[in-house]
């Protein structure tokens, strides 16, 4: 119990005042500032709300005062003052009632009941821009099926919105432009840069061909897991072209370009021994490490130094077990690449093995089409070469690349999706297979070159609008937008503007850091480039004007 | 004729006035109240808050009469954790700050208002700033579209005038310079807490202490006068049903969050001062500067209490201002870039995420079952621990805690499974009961 008696709280006493002053403002009877009320009645009780009014002031703690300083307290306080009889009269208490008080009432009233939560949002969009998809990884309760709904509730709010970026339909091949519906069944048709088909070779006639003659020969199906004669001679070239494009003669294939990843690293990597892995490294090594270990220590994106001291650490407590280290070549999330020389001198300098994923930069990018690894310097150099068809060869699948036909034997029998998956379909192989021959080609150069113009218009013209692209030139461009909400609502703006683009956000990207992922094509120009960075642009300022926000996008 | 005038001289005001001064620039520091007098806050420092009275040498006079700790409690549904800030986190927030990681200190402070406003504002003095009280601004001088100068009367009720290159407004959440200018405000967010504090004598909680049970919360820790803080706040929604007996509710809530906390009130706790509340609280961003004046503390942005950041954020924003500022004065920079890199690191990504953070944390929402179970997962994991406490206090980056492989990996080490914590049973049950309103 309080020592002494304590003074009335402030949200008590600020009533008083608005109940006191409305009450004499009722008894005036909206009677002009001017004249003072001759009734000796009137007078006494307008002198009487004076002195309440001044004394709940005065009573008022010195933190509200000096909090509330848009409030005229000492005006306020010196009401206490009138005596019963006071022959001046209530004048100047008349003259703030009607002079000042609205203002000081809405000043008071926002005090105790502020105006702001008087304001109701749309619920539905409200909720569905509020939350993110961890929200619901682990629901609650003992039924698996049931505890799913709290999810698919948000999911339809986030539908009903037109906010939820994730399955829309092609109505027809994805090229520079495309067609497509979202699920709400509403069509759109714009420039594309949702589709990872960076050299075009999804509408390339030789690779047409190439499915169609596969497809004649063999049929749609390989029948078999590639250990169980799921392979055909197609499978073999196919091998042997990636091992040159990569510098290493012993690749295995997998059905996908995920199960290569999470694959390779459980197929090599046992409980005791260590993955050291790059942070935004992709979800399929991520979870292959996981599976593989307990022991996974994650590295600040492309820090070799911290590699290096990971690596020193953990040699001077454990002699005996291996050490996996694994970065991608091009990352995805922010469109840059490791110093692969020096990752890969620390790796052999601890015996440590190092597995470079280059899903997105192989055949796209560098001389001849090797990826991250030509462009250093490094090809035939990297212990392990992982890598997806996905992006540029035209198809579904994945492979792993390495220097010994022991590391390749191993990986085939205890990699679990090569072993215990289907193989690639025959046309799948043969897609491949000639998208490898084009990539290599001259052709593949003058592609190349094609893209690059478009890359270079698009990262310019989005500069020139003052966005900012991470990373550098490379078919991802990375639009950071920052506020998930803000990417959800220009991304809503988008899809009615003539651009298709993949708003990426947590999980792929952590909290905060929602962005676009813009894929760009060998088919696109540098005018389609231009126009559409200057649609997004439009779209993004639009969506900060809806939301009102004033944060600035991009900078960290 | 001054080189900056700055308007309030709080947290935000006489920072920014004293490294101004200490810059050498001719300063004008003036302050509506007479000091030293306290101001609705919930008057704690995070180490960030603290590092900066370091930096700025003032740390050892406050802690002359203010304890402080490392250690922080927080209880969510009874798992309990205890971390503190590491330094090397903290040393980096600095660096990608203000390009300068010097000067930090881990420990934390709850400072009466009336104890630190006054020791900032003598530090503004000695530094050369002239410091006037009791002078209310009530018009800004305003030529060519340029702000120039203040006029305003004293206490005594004279006018007075004044100009100066750059006028800083840093007179809180009512500004009287944001309003002057008519400045709209931005990422708007009505949904706050309600909270209510009182203080306590008679028994040493040993650091902060939060608790967490459905939508209510509850604070405790030491400040100045062998005093201790004690708060409890609550999901605006339910205000008004709280106020119909706030000593009341005020038991119940406490009771409610923590019956240890409650019961160490009531048999030992002496209450030495009224019960303060405030509802007003809902967050806003303002623009952070035009022609001729800026921006700094409450008056930009302001935040729920609930994360108590405002007043280190306010330090934040007078050593980042004065810095820009100080840097056009002494002719380094001219003055719209140099203001520029004051808002990139105000309008940053870090900066809006752990806005949303602070946001979505004041509607009071039970939490989430994903939530406890991370927090289970914690126990145990200090590092993670650490950090989870550095991100609530916006040290760490929210991007670096909250990311998906981040809390894979801390899943994946967890030690306590969920049948060691009675939250977990039957839980959505009780979720629900939490959204019921206990006081009407």
């Amino acid at each position: 119990m309080p020592s002494t008696p304590v003074p009335r709280t402030d949200e008590e006493l600020v009533r008083i005042v608005l109940e006191t002053a409305d009450r004499a403002l009722k008894e005036l009877g909206g009677r002009p500032a001017a004249g003072p009320p001759a009734d000796p009645g009137t007078r006494r009780n307008l002198a009487g709300s004076a002195r309440e009014t001044g004394r709940a002031v005065q009573e008022v703690s010195e933190m509200m005062k000096n909090w509330a300083t848009h409030v005229p307290w000492d005006e306020l306080a010196d009401f206490a003052d009138f005596g019963a009889d006071d022959p001046a009269g209530p004048e100047s208490f008349t003259r703030f009632l009607t002079d000042r008080y609205p203002e000081v009432r809405t000043a008071l009233e926002d005090l105790v009941e502020p105006a702001a939560l008087r304001i109701t949002a749309d619920p539905d969009e409200e909720y569905a821009l509020d939350k993110q998809a961890y929200d619901f990884y682990r629901p609650a309760g003992r039924d698996l099926l049931r505890r799913t709904e709290e999810f698919h509730d948000w999911v339809e709010a986030r539908r009903r919105t037109e906010t939820w970026q994730y399955s829309r339909l092609l109505e027809a091949a994805p090229g520079s432009v495309a067609e497509i519906s979202n699920d709400l069944g509403r069509r759109a048709r714009g420039i594309n840069f949702n589709s990872q088909d960076y050299l075009s070779l999804n509408a390339h006639p030789a690779v047409r061909e190439a499915a169609a003659r596969a497809l004649g020969d063999f049929g749609p199906h390989s029948a078999g897991s590639p250990m169980v004669l799921g392979n055909t001679r197609l499978s073999n070239e196919l091998e042997e072209a990636l091992g040159r494009l990569v510098g290493l003669d012993h690749v295995t294939l997998f059905p996908t370009g995920w199960s290569a990843g999470f694959g390779t690293v459980t197929a090599l990597v046992r409980p005791e021994d260590w993955v050291v892995i790059d942070r935004l490294a992709h979800s399929c090594l991520q979870q292959g490490a996981r599976a593989a270990s307990k022991n996974v220590v994650r590295y600040e994106h492309l820090n070799i130094e911290e590699v290096r001291r990971h690596l020193g650490e953990i040699r001077r407590r454990d002699s005996r077990n291996g050490i996996l280290v694994v970065t991608d070549g091009l990352f995805s999330v922010d469109a840059d690449w490791p110093d692969l020389l020096a990752l890969q001198e620390v790796c052999h300098a601890h015996d440590a093995t190092l597995l470079v994923d280059v899903a997105h930069d192989l055949g796209s990018m560098g001389p001849g089409g090797s990826g991250v690894l030509g462009m250093q310097q490094m090809t035939g150099k990297i212990d392990l070469v992982m890598g997806a068809f996905s992006k540029t060869f035209a198809s579904n699948g994945g492979f792993l690349a390495s220097r010994t036909p022991a590391v390749k034997q191993y990986a085939k029998m205890f990699g679990g999706p090569h072993f215990f998956s289907n193989a690639l379909s025959p046309v799948q192989t043969a897609v491949v297979l000639e998208a490898a021959r084009i990539v290599g080609s001259a052709e593949g150069d003058r592609l190349r070159a094609r893209l690059f113009a478009a890359i270079d218009a698009l990262r310019g013209a989005l500069g020139g609008h003052g966005l900012e692209c991470l990373g550098s030139p490379s078919p991802i461009v990375p639009l950071l937008i920052g506020n998930e909400k803000l990417a959800r609502t220009a991304n809503r703006f988008l899809f009615d503007r003539g651009v298709l683009a993949f708003m990426v956000e947590f999980p792929v990207t952590p909290s905060g850091s929602a962005r676009f992922r813009l894929q760009v094509q060998a088919a696109h120009g540098p005018d389609e480039a231009r126009e559409a960075a200057a649609i997004i642009s439009a779209s993004v300022e639009d969506a900060r004007q809806y939301l009102s926000s004033a944060f600035r996008m991009g900078t960290r | 004729m001054f080189d900056a005038i700055v308007v309030g001289a709080r947290c935000a005001g006489s920072p920014t006035a004293m490294l101004l001064a200490r810059g050498g620039h001719r300063v004008l520091l003036l302050e509506r109240a007479q000091l030293p007098s306290d101001v609705l806050s919930t008057h704690f420092l995070w180490p960030h808050g603290m590092s900066y009275l370091n930096r700025w040498g003032l740390l050892e006079e406050v802690l002359r009469t203010t304890p402080s700790h490392t250690a922080v409690h927080l209880v969510n549904e009874g798992i309990a954790l205890t971390g503190e800030v590491p330094e090397k986190l903290l040393r980096t927030h600095f660096e990608e700050l203000h390009g300068d990681g010097g000067g930090v200190v881990t420990t934390h402070a709850s400072v009466r208002r009336r104890v630190l406003d006054g020791i900032l504002m003598d530090a503004a003095a000695s530094a050369g700033a002239d410091v006037r009280q009791g002078c209310t601004v009530d018009e800004l001088i305003v030529e060519e579209d340029r702000v120039v100068g203040v006029r305003g009367r004293t206490r005594a009720g004279t006018r007075f005038e004044e100009r100066a290159r750059i006028v800083v407004g840093a007179d809180g959440r009512n500004s009287f310079v944001a309003r002057a200018l008519g400045l709209a405000k931005f990422d708007e967010r009505p949904r706050c807490t309600f909270a209510y504090w009182t203080y306590y004598s008679g028994f040493a909680p040993g650091g902060l202490q939060l608790h967490r049970r459905g939508r209510l919360a509850a604070a405790v820790v030491p400040t100045n006068f062998d005093q201790n803080m004690t708060l409890v706040w609550g999901p605006s929604e339910w205000a008004s049903a709280f106020r119909s007996d706030v000593a009341g509710h005020f038991q119940q809530a406490l009771s409610f969050v923590s019956p240890d906390l409650a019961e160490q009130v009531r048999s030992e706790g002496q209450q030495e001062e009224r019960f303060y509340g405030t509802l007003d609280q809902a967050a806003y961003l303002r623009p952070l500067y035009g022609p001729g004046w800026v921006l700094v503390g409450d008056a930009e942005s302001f935040k729920d209490q609930c994360t108590a950041t405002g007043m280190t954020h306010a330090f934040r924003d007078a050593e980042l201002a004065a810095a820009a500022i100080g840097s056009w004065l002494g002719g380094r920079e001219p003055l719209d870039r140099a203001l520029r890199s004051y808002e990139e690191r105000r309008r940053s990504q870090n900066a809006a995420a752990y806005y949303d953070y602070a946001c979505t944390l004041a509607e009071m929402r039970p939490l989430r079952h994903d939530e406890l179970q991370l927090l289970a997962a914690l126990r145990g994991n200090q590092e993670e621990t650490d950090r989870y406490i550095a991100t609530h206090a916006d040290i760490a980056p929210v991007s670096e805690f909250f990311q998906a492989s981040n809390l894979f990996l801390i899943n994946d080490a967890a030690r306590e499974t969920s049948d060691q914590h009675a939250i977990f049973d039957g839980f959505a049950e009780t979720s629900r009961s939490y959204l019921r309103n206990p006081f009407s």
